[in-house]
């Protein structure tokens, strides 16, 4: 074991320093069943990123079935014929490995880190429950425990994830961004063995998905096994398209809810448009300036010289496939009311409008991104996550180009976003009051 | 399976052969004790240009006269709120416009300041953080602000199930050390905290003869000590010697405690006061704790989770400190089911040293803790942290080598050995915080 692991080390270390922060050198290639492929060597430690990205999340989520595409996240460690309940889970860690996988609004993605030795593994495992998953009603109906305590815990006795809940389902009544990605409680206790099958059948095809390795590998070994064992895999139809489109809103929108709580809650959501759109650079800039590090306007202004929150910001979502919203929020000090943070909050926004930002700002903002990417190089698993982000929206070698779009913001481009998306009749507002 | 195994054994014959010339293999760090009793870690790491830094001072809550919690953490966040040359709000608008940070803070044991900067900026980054732990001036305004704000952090930390439990097991678990009392502080500590306390903590505790620094990156060896010894090289040592920690008295008898809290699911928490690194069995207890709840293949993981569909984490674990250590074990489920969780853990728990882990479990065990290690190690902010630890600990920079052979070693009658000795659910405290009766 330990002379293996010496002779990797030497072998990386006569190799020399290895030059890799662009996006050069991805093995990028789309398999004649729709898979899409990107391959990175890194070989600074042995050891590699394996994910898996599936083009699918809550949005893709029906009326009283929310909360599906995250339950089926759990199902897929609950095994195949080939690998029983349990044995990925047991495979990864007895090779050392480390798995997980998260759902969003918009995506599944899964990951194993692992010595790099071992991806022939992984990439077994992941095509293997791709297709073959049991889905076996028993395990369901545990799992359904499982989902429910989860949500126990993030939001029905977590004031921050109730009120967020409660605040999404206010602002969008279209469009299935206004259903929490764990689900109704109601709809997790329903959901049927049928639903999720047919939901897994529609969604996880390689026709719908983004495979991305990262580390200590050779690319064209890693492909032809990738070729192998994915390739076999049919391509199904296309997923059904997400068509619904928020109306536009028409006037603020306010909810107040009572919870069990030391501190009060106050979160802002505005109706803002996605990557695509030109504003999209200046809202992402403009979040990094309302609240990245302690410098940052809100945490200058609210935290720190008026002592009036306890924490605050202000967050995009430039990787959201739809429209999202851009978020405020802000938890009073002891003594502080909910109206006097929304009123700050609120005269912050005001104070974009009507002064430009300054260029130290601006150039902040953006040298605070720039490092941002390169720190992500320091790491196989971060590497790999943002090649599988970029390329979710349009191409693995965007981050260059998202990059270009960031630099060309000026102050005029902040101020006019703030004044056309910061506007009343885009407002959604959420207290949480503590109940005593 | 079969190819595996053999594969296992071909390696574990090459081990001994090849363990005596293991010793070539490029030690994780450079390590040299500076004039001035600075202990300087380097770890170059050329391929991303960036370089992180770490200071360690043994400048822990455990140093804390018992009426002042949180002095050590108000200290140690407040080196970065001015000093000498920059006010707080410079120093942020210094480090954060060429996209670096610079965080200070103390726990338990020590006091860290950590930076992360991009390798052409390494020289401002080293300015910032050696006038942040040496000349920092603990302005009053800076003072009472924190103090408020860390005071409304506990308030609201209040709301966390997780965090109310940890705080009473600690206090239960070691109820005369200062490992018992939360190192953040309480509200009222910090009311009674002064800012001369905190001139004084800082004065005292804070010295180049217990001071680690590490610097991992896009630096060579010979590049870091010019540029640590330019800072740090006149930092001159106090004559007194520092101050000595005592280990924990015993927790006494076992006792519960249930909080109330008007919530949907109810948090468990067990814990009894253990072993650290430097005790032989701390290995087998290492295993035991994998195989108990450490991964989603251990047993409680299989029995709450995955069978029972009791709880969405459960977890078994060491926690092993400076001054001593604590085992714990953790579960959050719904208020109807606490009974039965308890029941299983306690089984569980009394099974562990009763009959020998299976062959399966151990080896399981076993290569997890040591095939993971490399990811521990993948970045040169965790390398930092890691040389950092084994050094504050006095583990040696040989200590992931050793700790992979002493796994290696560890056989079933070990594991049931320490888990009769650890395991038994009656020397275990517990607490419960929820809507119980």
């Amino acid at each position: 074991m330990r002379r293996a692991l010496f002779i990797v080390v030497l072998l990386a270390w006569l190799a020399g320093p290895v030059h890799a922060q662009s996006t050069d050198g991805v093995v990028a290639t789309t398999l004649d069943n729709g898979l899409r492929v990107l391959l990175l060597e890194d070989h600074r430690s042995p050891i590699v990123s394996f994910q898996m990205w599936y083009r699918v999340g809550s949005r893709n989520e029906q009326r009283g079935a929310t909360g599906i595409a995250h339950f089926l996240e759990h199902l897929m460690f609950k095994g195949t014929p080939t690998y029983g309940p349990r044995q990925f889970a047991q495979l990864v860690e007895q090779n050392g490995g480390q798995d997980n996988a998260f759902t969003s609004q918009d995506v599944t993605s899964y990951y194993v880190n692992i010595a790099s030795d071992k991806i022939n593994l992984v990439i077994d495992l992941e095509a293997d429950r791709m297709h073959n998953l049991l889905l076996d009603p028993r395990e369901i109906n545990s799992e359904r425990e499982v989902v429910i305590e989860e949500r126990r815990t993030r939001t029905e006795d977590d004031p921050g994830g109730f009120l967020g809940e409660e605040v999404s389902s206010l602002a969008f009544k279209a469009h299935p961004y206004q259903s929490p990605i764990i689900g109704w409680m109601e709809d997790v206790k329903r959901i049927t063995p049928e639903e999720i099958r047919a939901f897994y059948k529609t969604y996880y095809v390689p026709n719908n998905a983004i495979l991305v390795a990262v580390g200590d590998f050779k690319a064209p070994e890693v492909l032809e096994r990738v070729k192998a064992r994915f390739g076999a895999i049919a391509s199904a139809p296309a997923p059904p398209p997400m068509l619904a489109v928020e109306p536009v809103q028409n006037g603020e929108r306010r909810v107040r809810v009572s919870k069990e709580a030391q501190l009060p809650i106050v979160y802002l959501g505005y109706h803002v448009p996605t990557y695509k759109s030109d504003d999209a650079p200046a809202l992402e800039l403009l979040s990094t300036i309302l609240s990245s590090g302690r410098a940052s306007r809100i945490y200058r202004r609210l935290v720190y010289e008026r002592q009036l929150a306890l924490e605050a910001g202000g967050d995009y979502s430039y990787f959201s496939f739809d429209p999202p919203l851009f978020w405020f929020w802000g938890t009073p000090m002891p003594g502080q009311t909910p109206e006097t943070m929304e009123k700050a909050l609120t005269e912050e926004m005001e104070r974009l409008k009507t002064e430009p930002v300054t260029d130290e700002e601006l150039t902040r903002a953006r040298n605070q991104t720039e490092a941002s990417f390169v720190f992500q190089e320091d790491s196989v698993h971060r590497r790999a996550a943002l090649l599988a982000r970029f390329e979710l929206i349009g191409g693995y070698a965007g981050k260059d180009k998202f990059l270009d779009r960031l630099r060309g913001v000026t102050a005029a481009d902040v101020q006019r976003v703030a004044r056309t998306y910061f506007t009343d009749d885009k407002k959604n507002v959420g207290v949480l009051i503590p109940r005593p | 399976m079969k190819r595996l195994t053999s594969l296992v054994t071909v390696a574990a014959l090459l081990l001994a052969v090849v363990a005596p010339t293991a010793k070539a293999a490029p030690p994780i760090a450079h390590r040299e004790v500076l004039p001035n009793g600075i202990v300087l870690l380097v770890a170059e790491r050329p391929a991303v240009p960036i370089v992180a830094v770490r200071t360690y001072s043994r400048a822990g809550a455990v140093l804390e006269p018992p009426d002042r919690a949180g002095l050590a953490a108000l200290t140690g966040s407040l080196l970065t709120r001015g000093t000498a040359k920059r006010t707080g709000p410079e120093l942020d608008s210094a480090i954060e416009f060429v996209g670096a940070s610079l965080e200070a803070g103390a726990g338990r044991d020590g006091m860290s300041v950590s930076l992360g900067v991009l390798k052409r900026d390494l020289g401002l980054g080293l300015d910032l953080m050696a006038e942040v732990l040496l000349s920092p001036t603990f302005p009053e305004a800076e003072f009472k602000r924190k103090v408020a704000q860390t005071q409304a952090a506990i308030k609201r930390s209040e709301e966390d199930p997780g965090t109310v439990a940890g705080r009473a097991l600690a206090r239960l678990v070691f109820p005369n050390h200062p490992y018992g009392r939360p190192p953040e502080g309480t509200v009222e500590s910090l009311g009674r905290i002064t800012r001369d306390d905190v001139v004084r903590f800082h004065r005292e505790h804070v010295r180049p003869d217990t001071a680690i620094i590490a610097v991992v990156g896009a630096v060579t060896v010979d590049e870091a000590r010019r540029e640590i010894l330019a800072r740090f090289g006149g930092w001159a040592k106090p004559t007194t010697p520092p101050v000595a920690v005592p280990a924990p008295g015993p927790s006494g008898t076992p006792r519960e405690e249930t909080i109330k809290r008007d919530l949907s699911q109810a948090t468990l928490l067990f814990g009894r006061q253990s072993i650290r690194q430097t005790d032989p069995d701390y290995f087998p207890l290492a295993v035991a704790a994998y195989v108990l709840g450490g991964g989603s293949a251990s047993r409680l993981y299989g029995r709450v989770r995955d069978e029972g569909g009791l709880a969405y984490a459960v977890y078994a674990y060491n926690n092993p400190a400076r001054y001593a250590a604590s085992f714990a074990v953790s579960a959050a489920t719904r208020t109807a089911e606490v009974p039965r969780v308890i029941e299983i853990v306690r089984e569980e728990m009394t099974r562990m040293g009763r009959e020998p882990v299976s062959d399966r479990e151990l080896k399981l065990a076993k290569d997890y803790l040591i095939g993971s290690f490399p990811l521990r190690l993948d970045t040169s902010g965790k390398v930092a942290d890691f040389i950092v630890s084994v050094e504050s600990l006095g583990l040696g920079l040989d200590y992931a080598d050793r700790y992979k052979e002493r796994i290696a070693k560890v056989t079933a009658a070990d594991v049931q050995r320490v888990a009769a000795k650890f395991f038994a659910p009656a020397t275990y405290d517990r607490v419960v915080v929820g809507a119980l009766p």
